[in-house]
């Protein structure tokens, strides 16, 4: 008789993760594309990522830019009407235009006018009596750069609308290339290994973050598009009158009546929206030949605030009568969609917390963008094959950026409203050019590390000339010099307490 | 309703407490030996899937779920972080060795040639932009419904088409396969929808 145990069946071996079963070489191949893509495109990919992380709080920085504009919850139709008299007074005639009304985001009465001269605007107080300029310079700036790079108007937004897709399709293929997917879903080691390091922060942004990632790109890929796709559809199906497309989603203009008349008449208006819209809060007013017998005026409402996309419209002749409504209770599926995209992709259907949340996000969408080339470019030091040229062009450019940023924003502190525009596209280019010249001349961690420097000097001096030069009430003003001196500061102190992050390759040079 | 629509805080932080619970559940099931963290990862993902689904009846029926949307994944990176280990910085090794610990799978080292490259970006670019036209046209025409909403779906998928098409085309190894089934979408596509027109 055996002492012997019995044998015990041999276990099943573990069924591997479905994602663990895909074949290698797939993987490997979609990590070529991946790689490819991400290099061809992380320039652009990194700076709209970065840009669009600051223009999610665009309306906080016009309050910043106006921090001594007077603040107001709601304007009367009197004041508007006043407003509107004002401006065209000094503006002398207006060809279009539209009213801004006050409310929580911008607590502003802005009147802006299309006059023979350009665009030109004005803030109003409670009464309808002009204030000040309503110019936002450092904000367009911003805004221009992230929509277009600051390109002629269709090509740059062509050129954003490509980025969006490009980066869609590192997301797609991102996703493809991590069979680990499960297995590493919580696995973040800082320090040791720079390569692996940046691999744990680039995959877990990546994958936590996907349905914010998907909604920005997919949204955004289709706001830079939008010229294209609608230019197409006209020639394929509408024999080349792309007027049709818009015409779907846009009341129908009124006849042509060039005759002149006396200012347009908007407060017989406000007195119909209260039966057309009840509780409904007026947000926006855009004008078409405000001094002509056939002008009109269009009011957007707002109501439904359970829903994104919760814009009534209405539209009066400049007799008082209503031509056009459309309630945003009653869209369909395809209205509520094309009134939400742009809300969608700049996160300001929430309030505060969910723009804190885009903001950081987008830093971590920027971030992720950078460390891709990091990756490939510490992959190829690993592999005997460094790029010392180029992880110094990659560092004069991700370093370069904020530091270009943060010194427009110190030159719109000081300078104030006045600032042309010019000056700031100017400045960021110059910045940018010099950061990558820097690149031939610097070693790489030097390069890094100086720009950053800047970076910190111009975000804390921005708070401090702002705080000192711009006196206003607004709390939002305030709040974002807070955040400019400590977020500089921090940076500096990170800086300083940690020089060998300043290089693009494996880290370990 | 209205007093949660006007102070987003009341909604907003519950929502990032419950992403963080959801998620520190899900880390205590993918960090728990063998099959015990099932229960964990079942209760972790419901968590998840209910954060996602209670704000609509708190916030509306798009505004709530996008506003989970965008709150949880920034929960789930405060949870990741919290867990990061902290190594010692290794000193520079210019050699294979560094970073292999990482088993990350390298990328296809393919032979090409110069054709073969500027076919791969035209398939990537403006083939696939075509192809994606074709499919989003396509879309519009023949799907039924509101024609602003065969639109803007239509327009929505192209940048996911052409996104898709990117991601394959750079990935493929067989560049005739990828060529052929582009431009295929793109005759069919745009012939299909020419043929019916838009009504």
């Amino acid at each position: 008789m055996s002492t012997k145990a019995p044998a015990r069946p041999a276990a099943q071996p573990a069924r591997k993760p479905l994602l663990s079963r895909v074949p290698a070489d797939f993987v490997r191949a979609v990590l070529k594309g991946h790689s490819g893509l991400g290099l061809a495109f992380a320039a652009a990919i990194y700076l709209v990522c970065l840009t669009g992380s600051i223009a999610v709080f665009a309306q906080e920085f016009q309050r910043w830019e106006h921090a001594d504009a007077p603040r107001l919850t709601s304007a009367s139709p009197e004041a508007v009407q006043a407003a509107l008299e004002n401006a065209i007074v000094r503006a002398g005639t207006a060809e279009h235009g539209y009213i801004q009304l006050p409310d929580a985001e911008i607590p502003h009465l802005v009147v802006n006018l299309d006059t023979p001269k350009g665009d030109e605007g004005w803030i109003a107080d409670g009464n309808g009596t002009l204030v000040a300029g309503s110019a936002v310079p450092w904000t367009e700036f911003i805004t221009g750069l992230h929509i277009s790079l600051h390109l002629p108007r269709s090509w740059g937004e062509f050129l954003v609308g490509l980025t969006g897709v490009a980066l869609l399709s590192s997301l797609i293929s991102g996703l493809l290339a991590h069979p680990r997917i499960f297995r590493d879903a919580f696995h973040l080691r800082l320090g040791g290994s720079r390569r692996l390091q940046e691999a744990d922060l680039h995959n877990r942004l990546g994958v936590w973050a996907m349905p914010f990632h998907l909604a920005v790109s997919l949204t955004g890929a289709l706001l830079g598009l939008t010229t294209l796709i609608v230019g197409v559809l006209g020639f394929a199906l509408f024999n080349g009158d792309v007027d049709k497309v818009y015409g779907l989603f846009l009341p129908a203009d009124l006849p042509e009546d060039a005759r002149a008349a006396p200012v347009i008449d908007l407060q017989p208006m406000f007195a119909q929206l209260e039966i057309q819209s009840p509780g409904g809060r007026v947000d926006l007013i855009q004008l078409e030949h405000p001094q002509e017998a056939g002008g009109s005026a269009m009011f957007q409402v707002e109501r439904e605030p359970q829903h994104i996309a919760n814009i009534d419209s209405y539209a009066f002749d400049r007799s008082g009568k209503l031509y056009h409504s459309a309630k945003a209770a009653d869209n369909n599926l395809g209205e509520d969609i094309l009134a939400s995209i742009g809300q969608v992709h700049f996160g300001w259907f929430g309030g505060g917390i969910v723009k804190i949340a885009y903001g950081l996000l987008g830093l971590g969408l920027t971030y992720l963008a950078a460390s891709g080339v990091t990756i490939w470019l510490a992959r190829r030091r690993d592999k005997r094959n460094a790029s010392p040229g180029w992880e110094r062009v990659w560092t004069g450019f991700v370093w370069g950026q904020p530091a270009a940023l943060a010194l427009t924003a110190l030159i719109a502190a000081v300078v104030g409203t006045g600032v042309g525009s010019t000056v700031l596209v100017s400045t960021w280019g110059a910045v940018t050019l010099l950061a990558l010249a820097g690149a031939a001349f610097a070693e790489q961690r030097t390069l890094g590390r100086w720009l950053a420097l800047l970076t910190t000097g111009a975000l804390v001096a921005t708070g401090a000339a702002h705080a000192l030069l711009h006196r206003g009430s607004d709390p939002v003003a305030w709040a974002i010099d807070v955040v400019f001196v400590v977020g500089g500061a921090a940076l500096g102190g990170w800086i300083l307490r940690r020089p060998s992050r300043f290089s693009a390759s494996s880290g370990a040079s | 309703m209205s007093v949660m629509l006007e102070n987003p805080l009341i909604v907003g932080l519950p929502i990032l407490a419950a992403g963080v619970a959801g998620v520190w559940l899900l880390r205590s099931a993918w960090r728990a030996p063998g099959g015990e963290g099932q229960a964990a990862r079942l209760l972790g993902w419901g968590v998840i899937v209910g954060t996602i689904a209670w704000p609509a009846w708190a916030l509306g029926p798009y505004r709530g779920p996008f506003e989970a949307l965008a709150l949880i994944p920034v929960a789930a990176l405060g949870v990741v972080a919290s867990g990061a280990t902290i190594k010692r910085v290794r000193a520079g090794r210019a050699s294979k060795a560094a970073g292999a610990d990482s088993l990350a799978p390298e990328p296809l080292d393919r032979p090409t040639t110069r054709w073969r490259t500027t076919l791969r970006w035209l398939l990537a670019g403006p083939i696939g932009m075509i192809a994606a036209m074709a499919v989003g046209i396509c879309y519009a025409v023949w799907i039924p419904g509101e024609p602003q909403t065969r639109l803007l779906i239509g327009g929505l998928i192209v940048p996911a088409v052409w996104g898709g098409a990117m991601a394959w085309t750079l990935a493929d190894n067989r560049i005739i396969r990828a060529t052929a089934v582009l431009l295929g979408t793109a005759f069919l596509g745009f012939g299909l929808s020419i043929l019916k027109g838009f009504a």
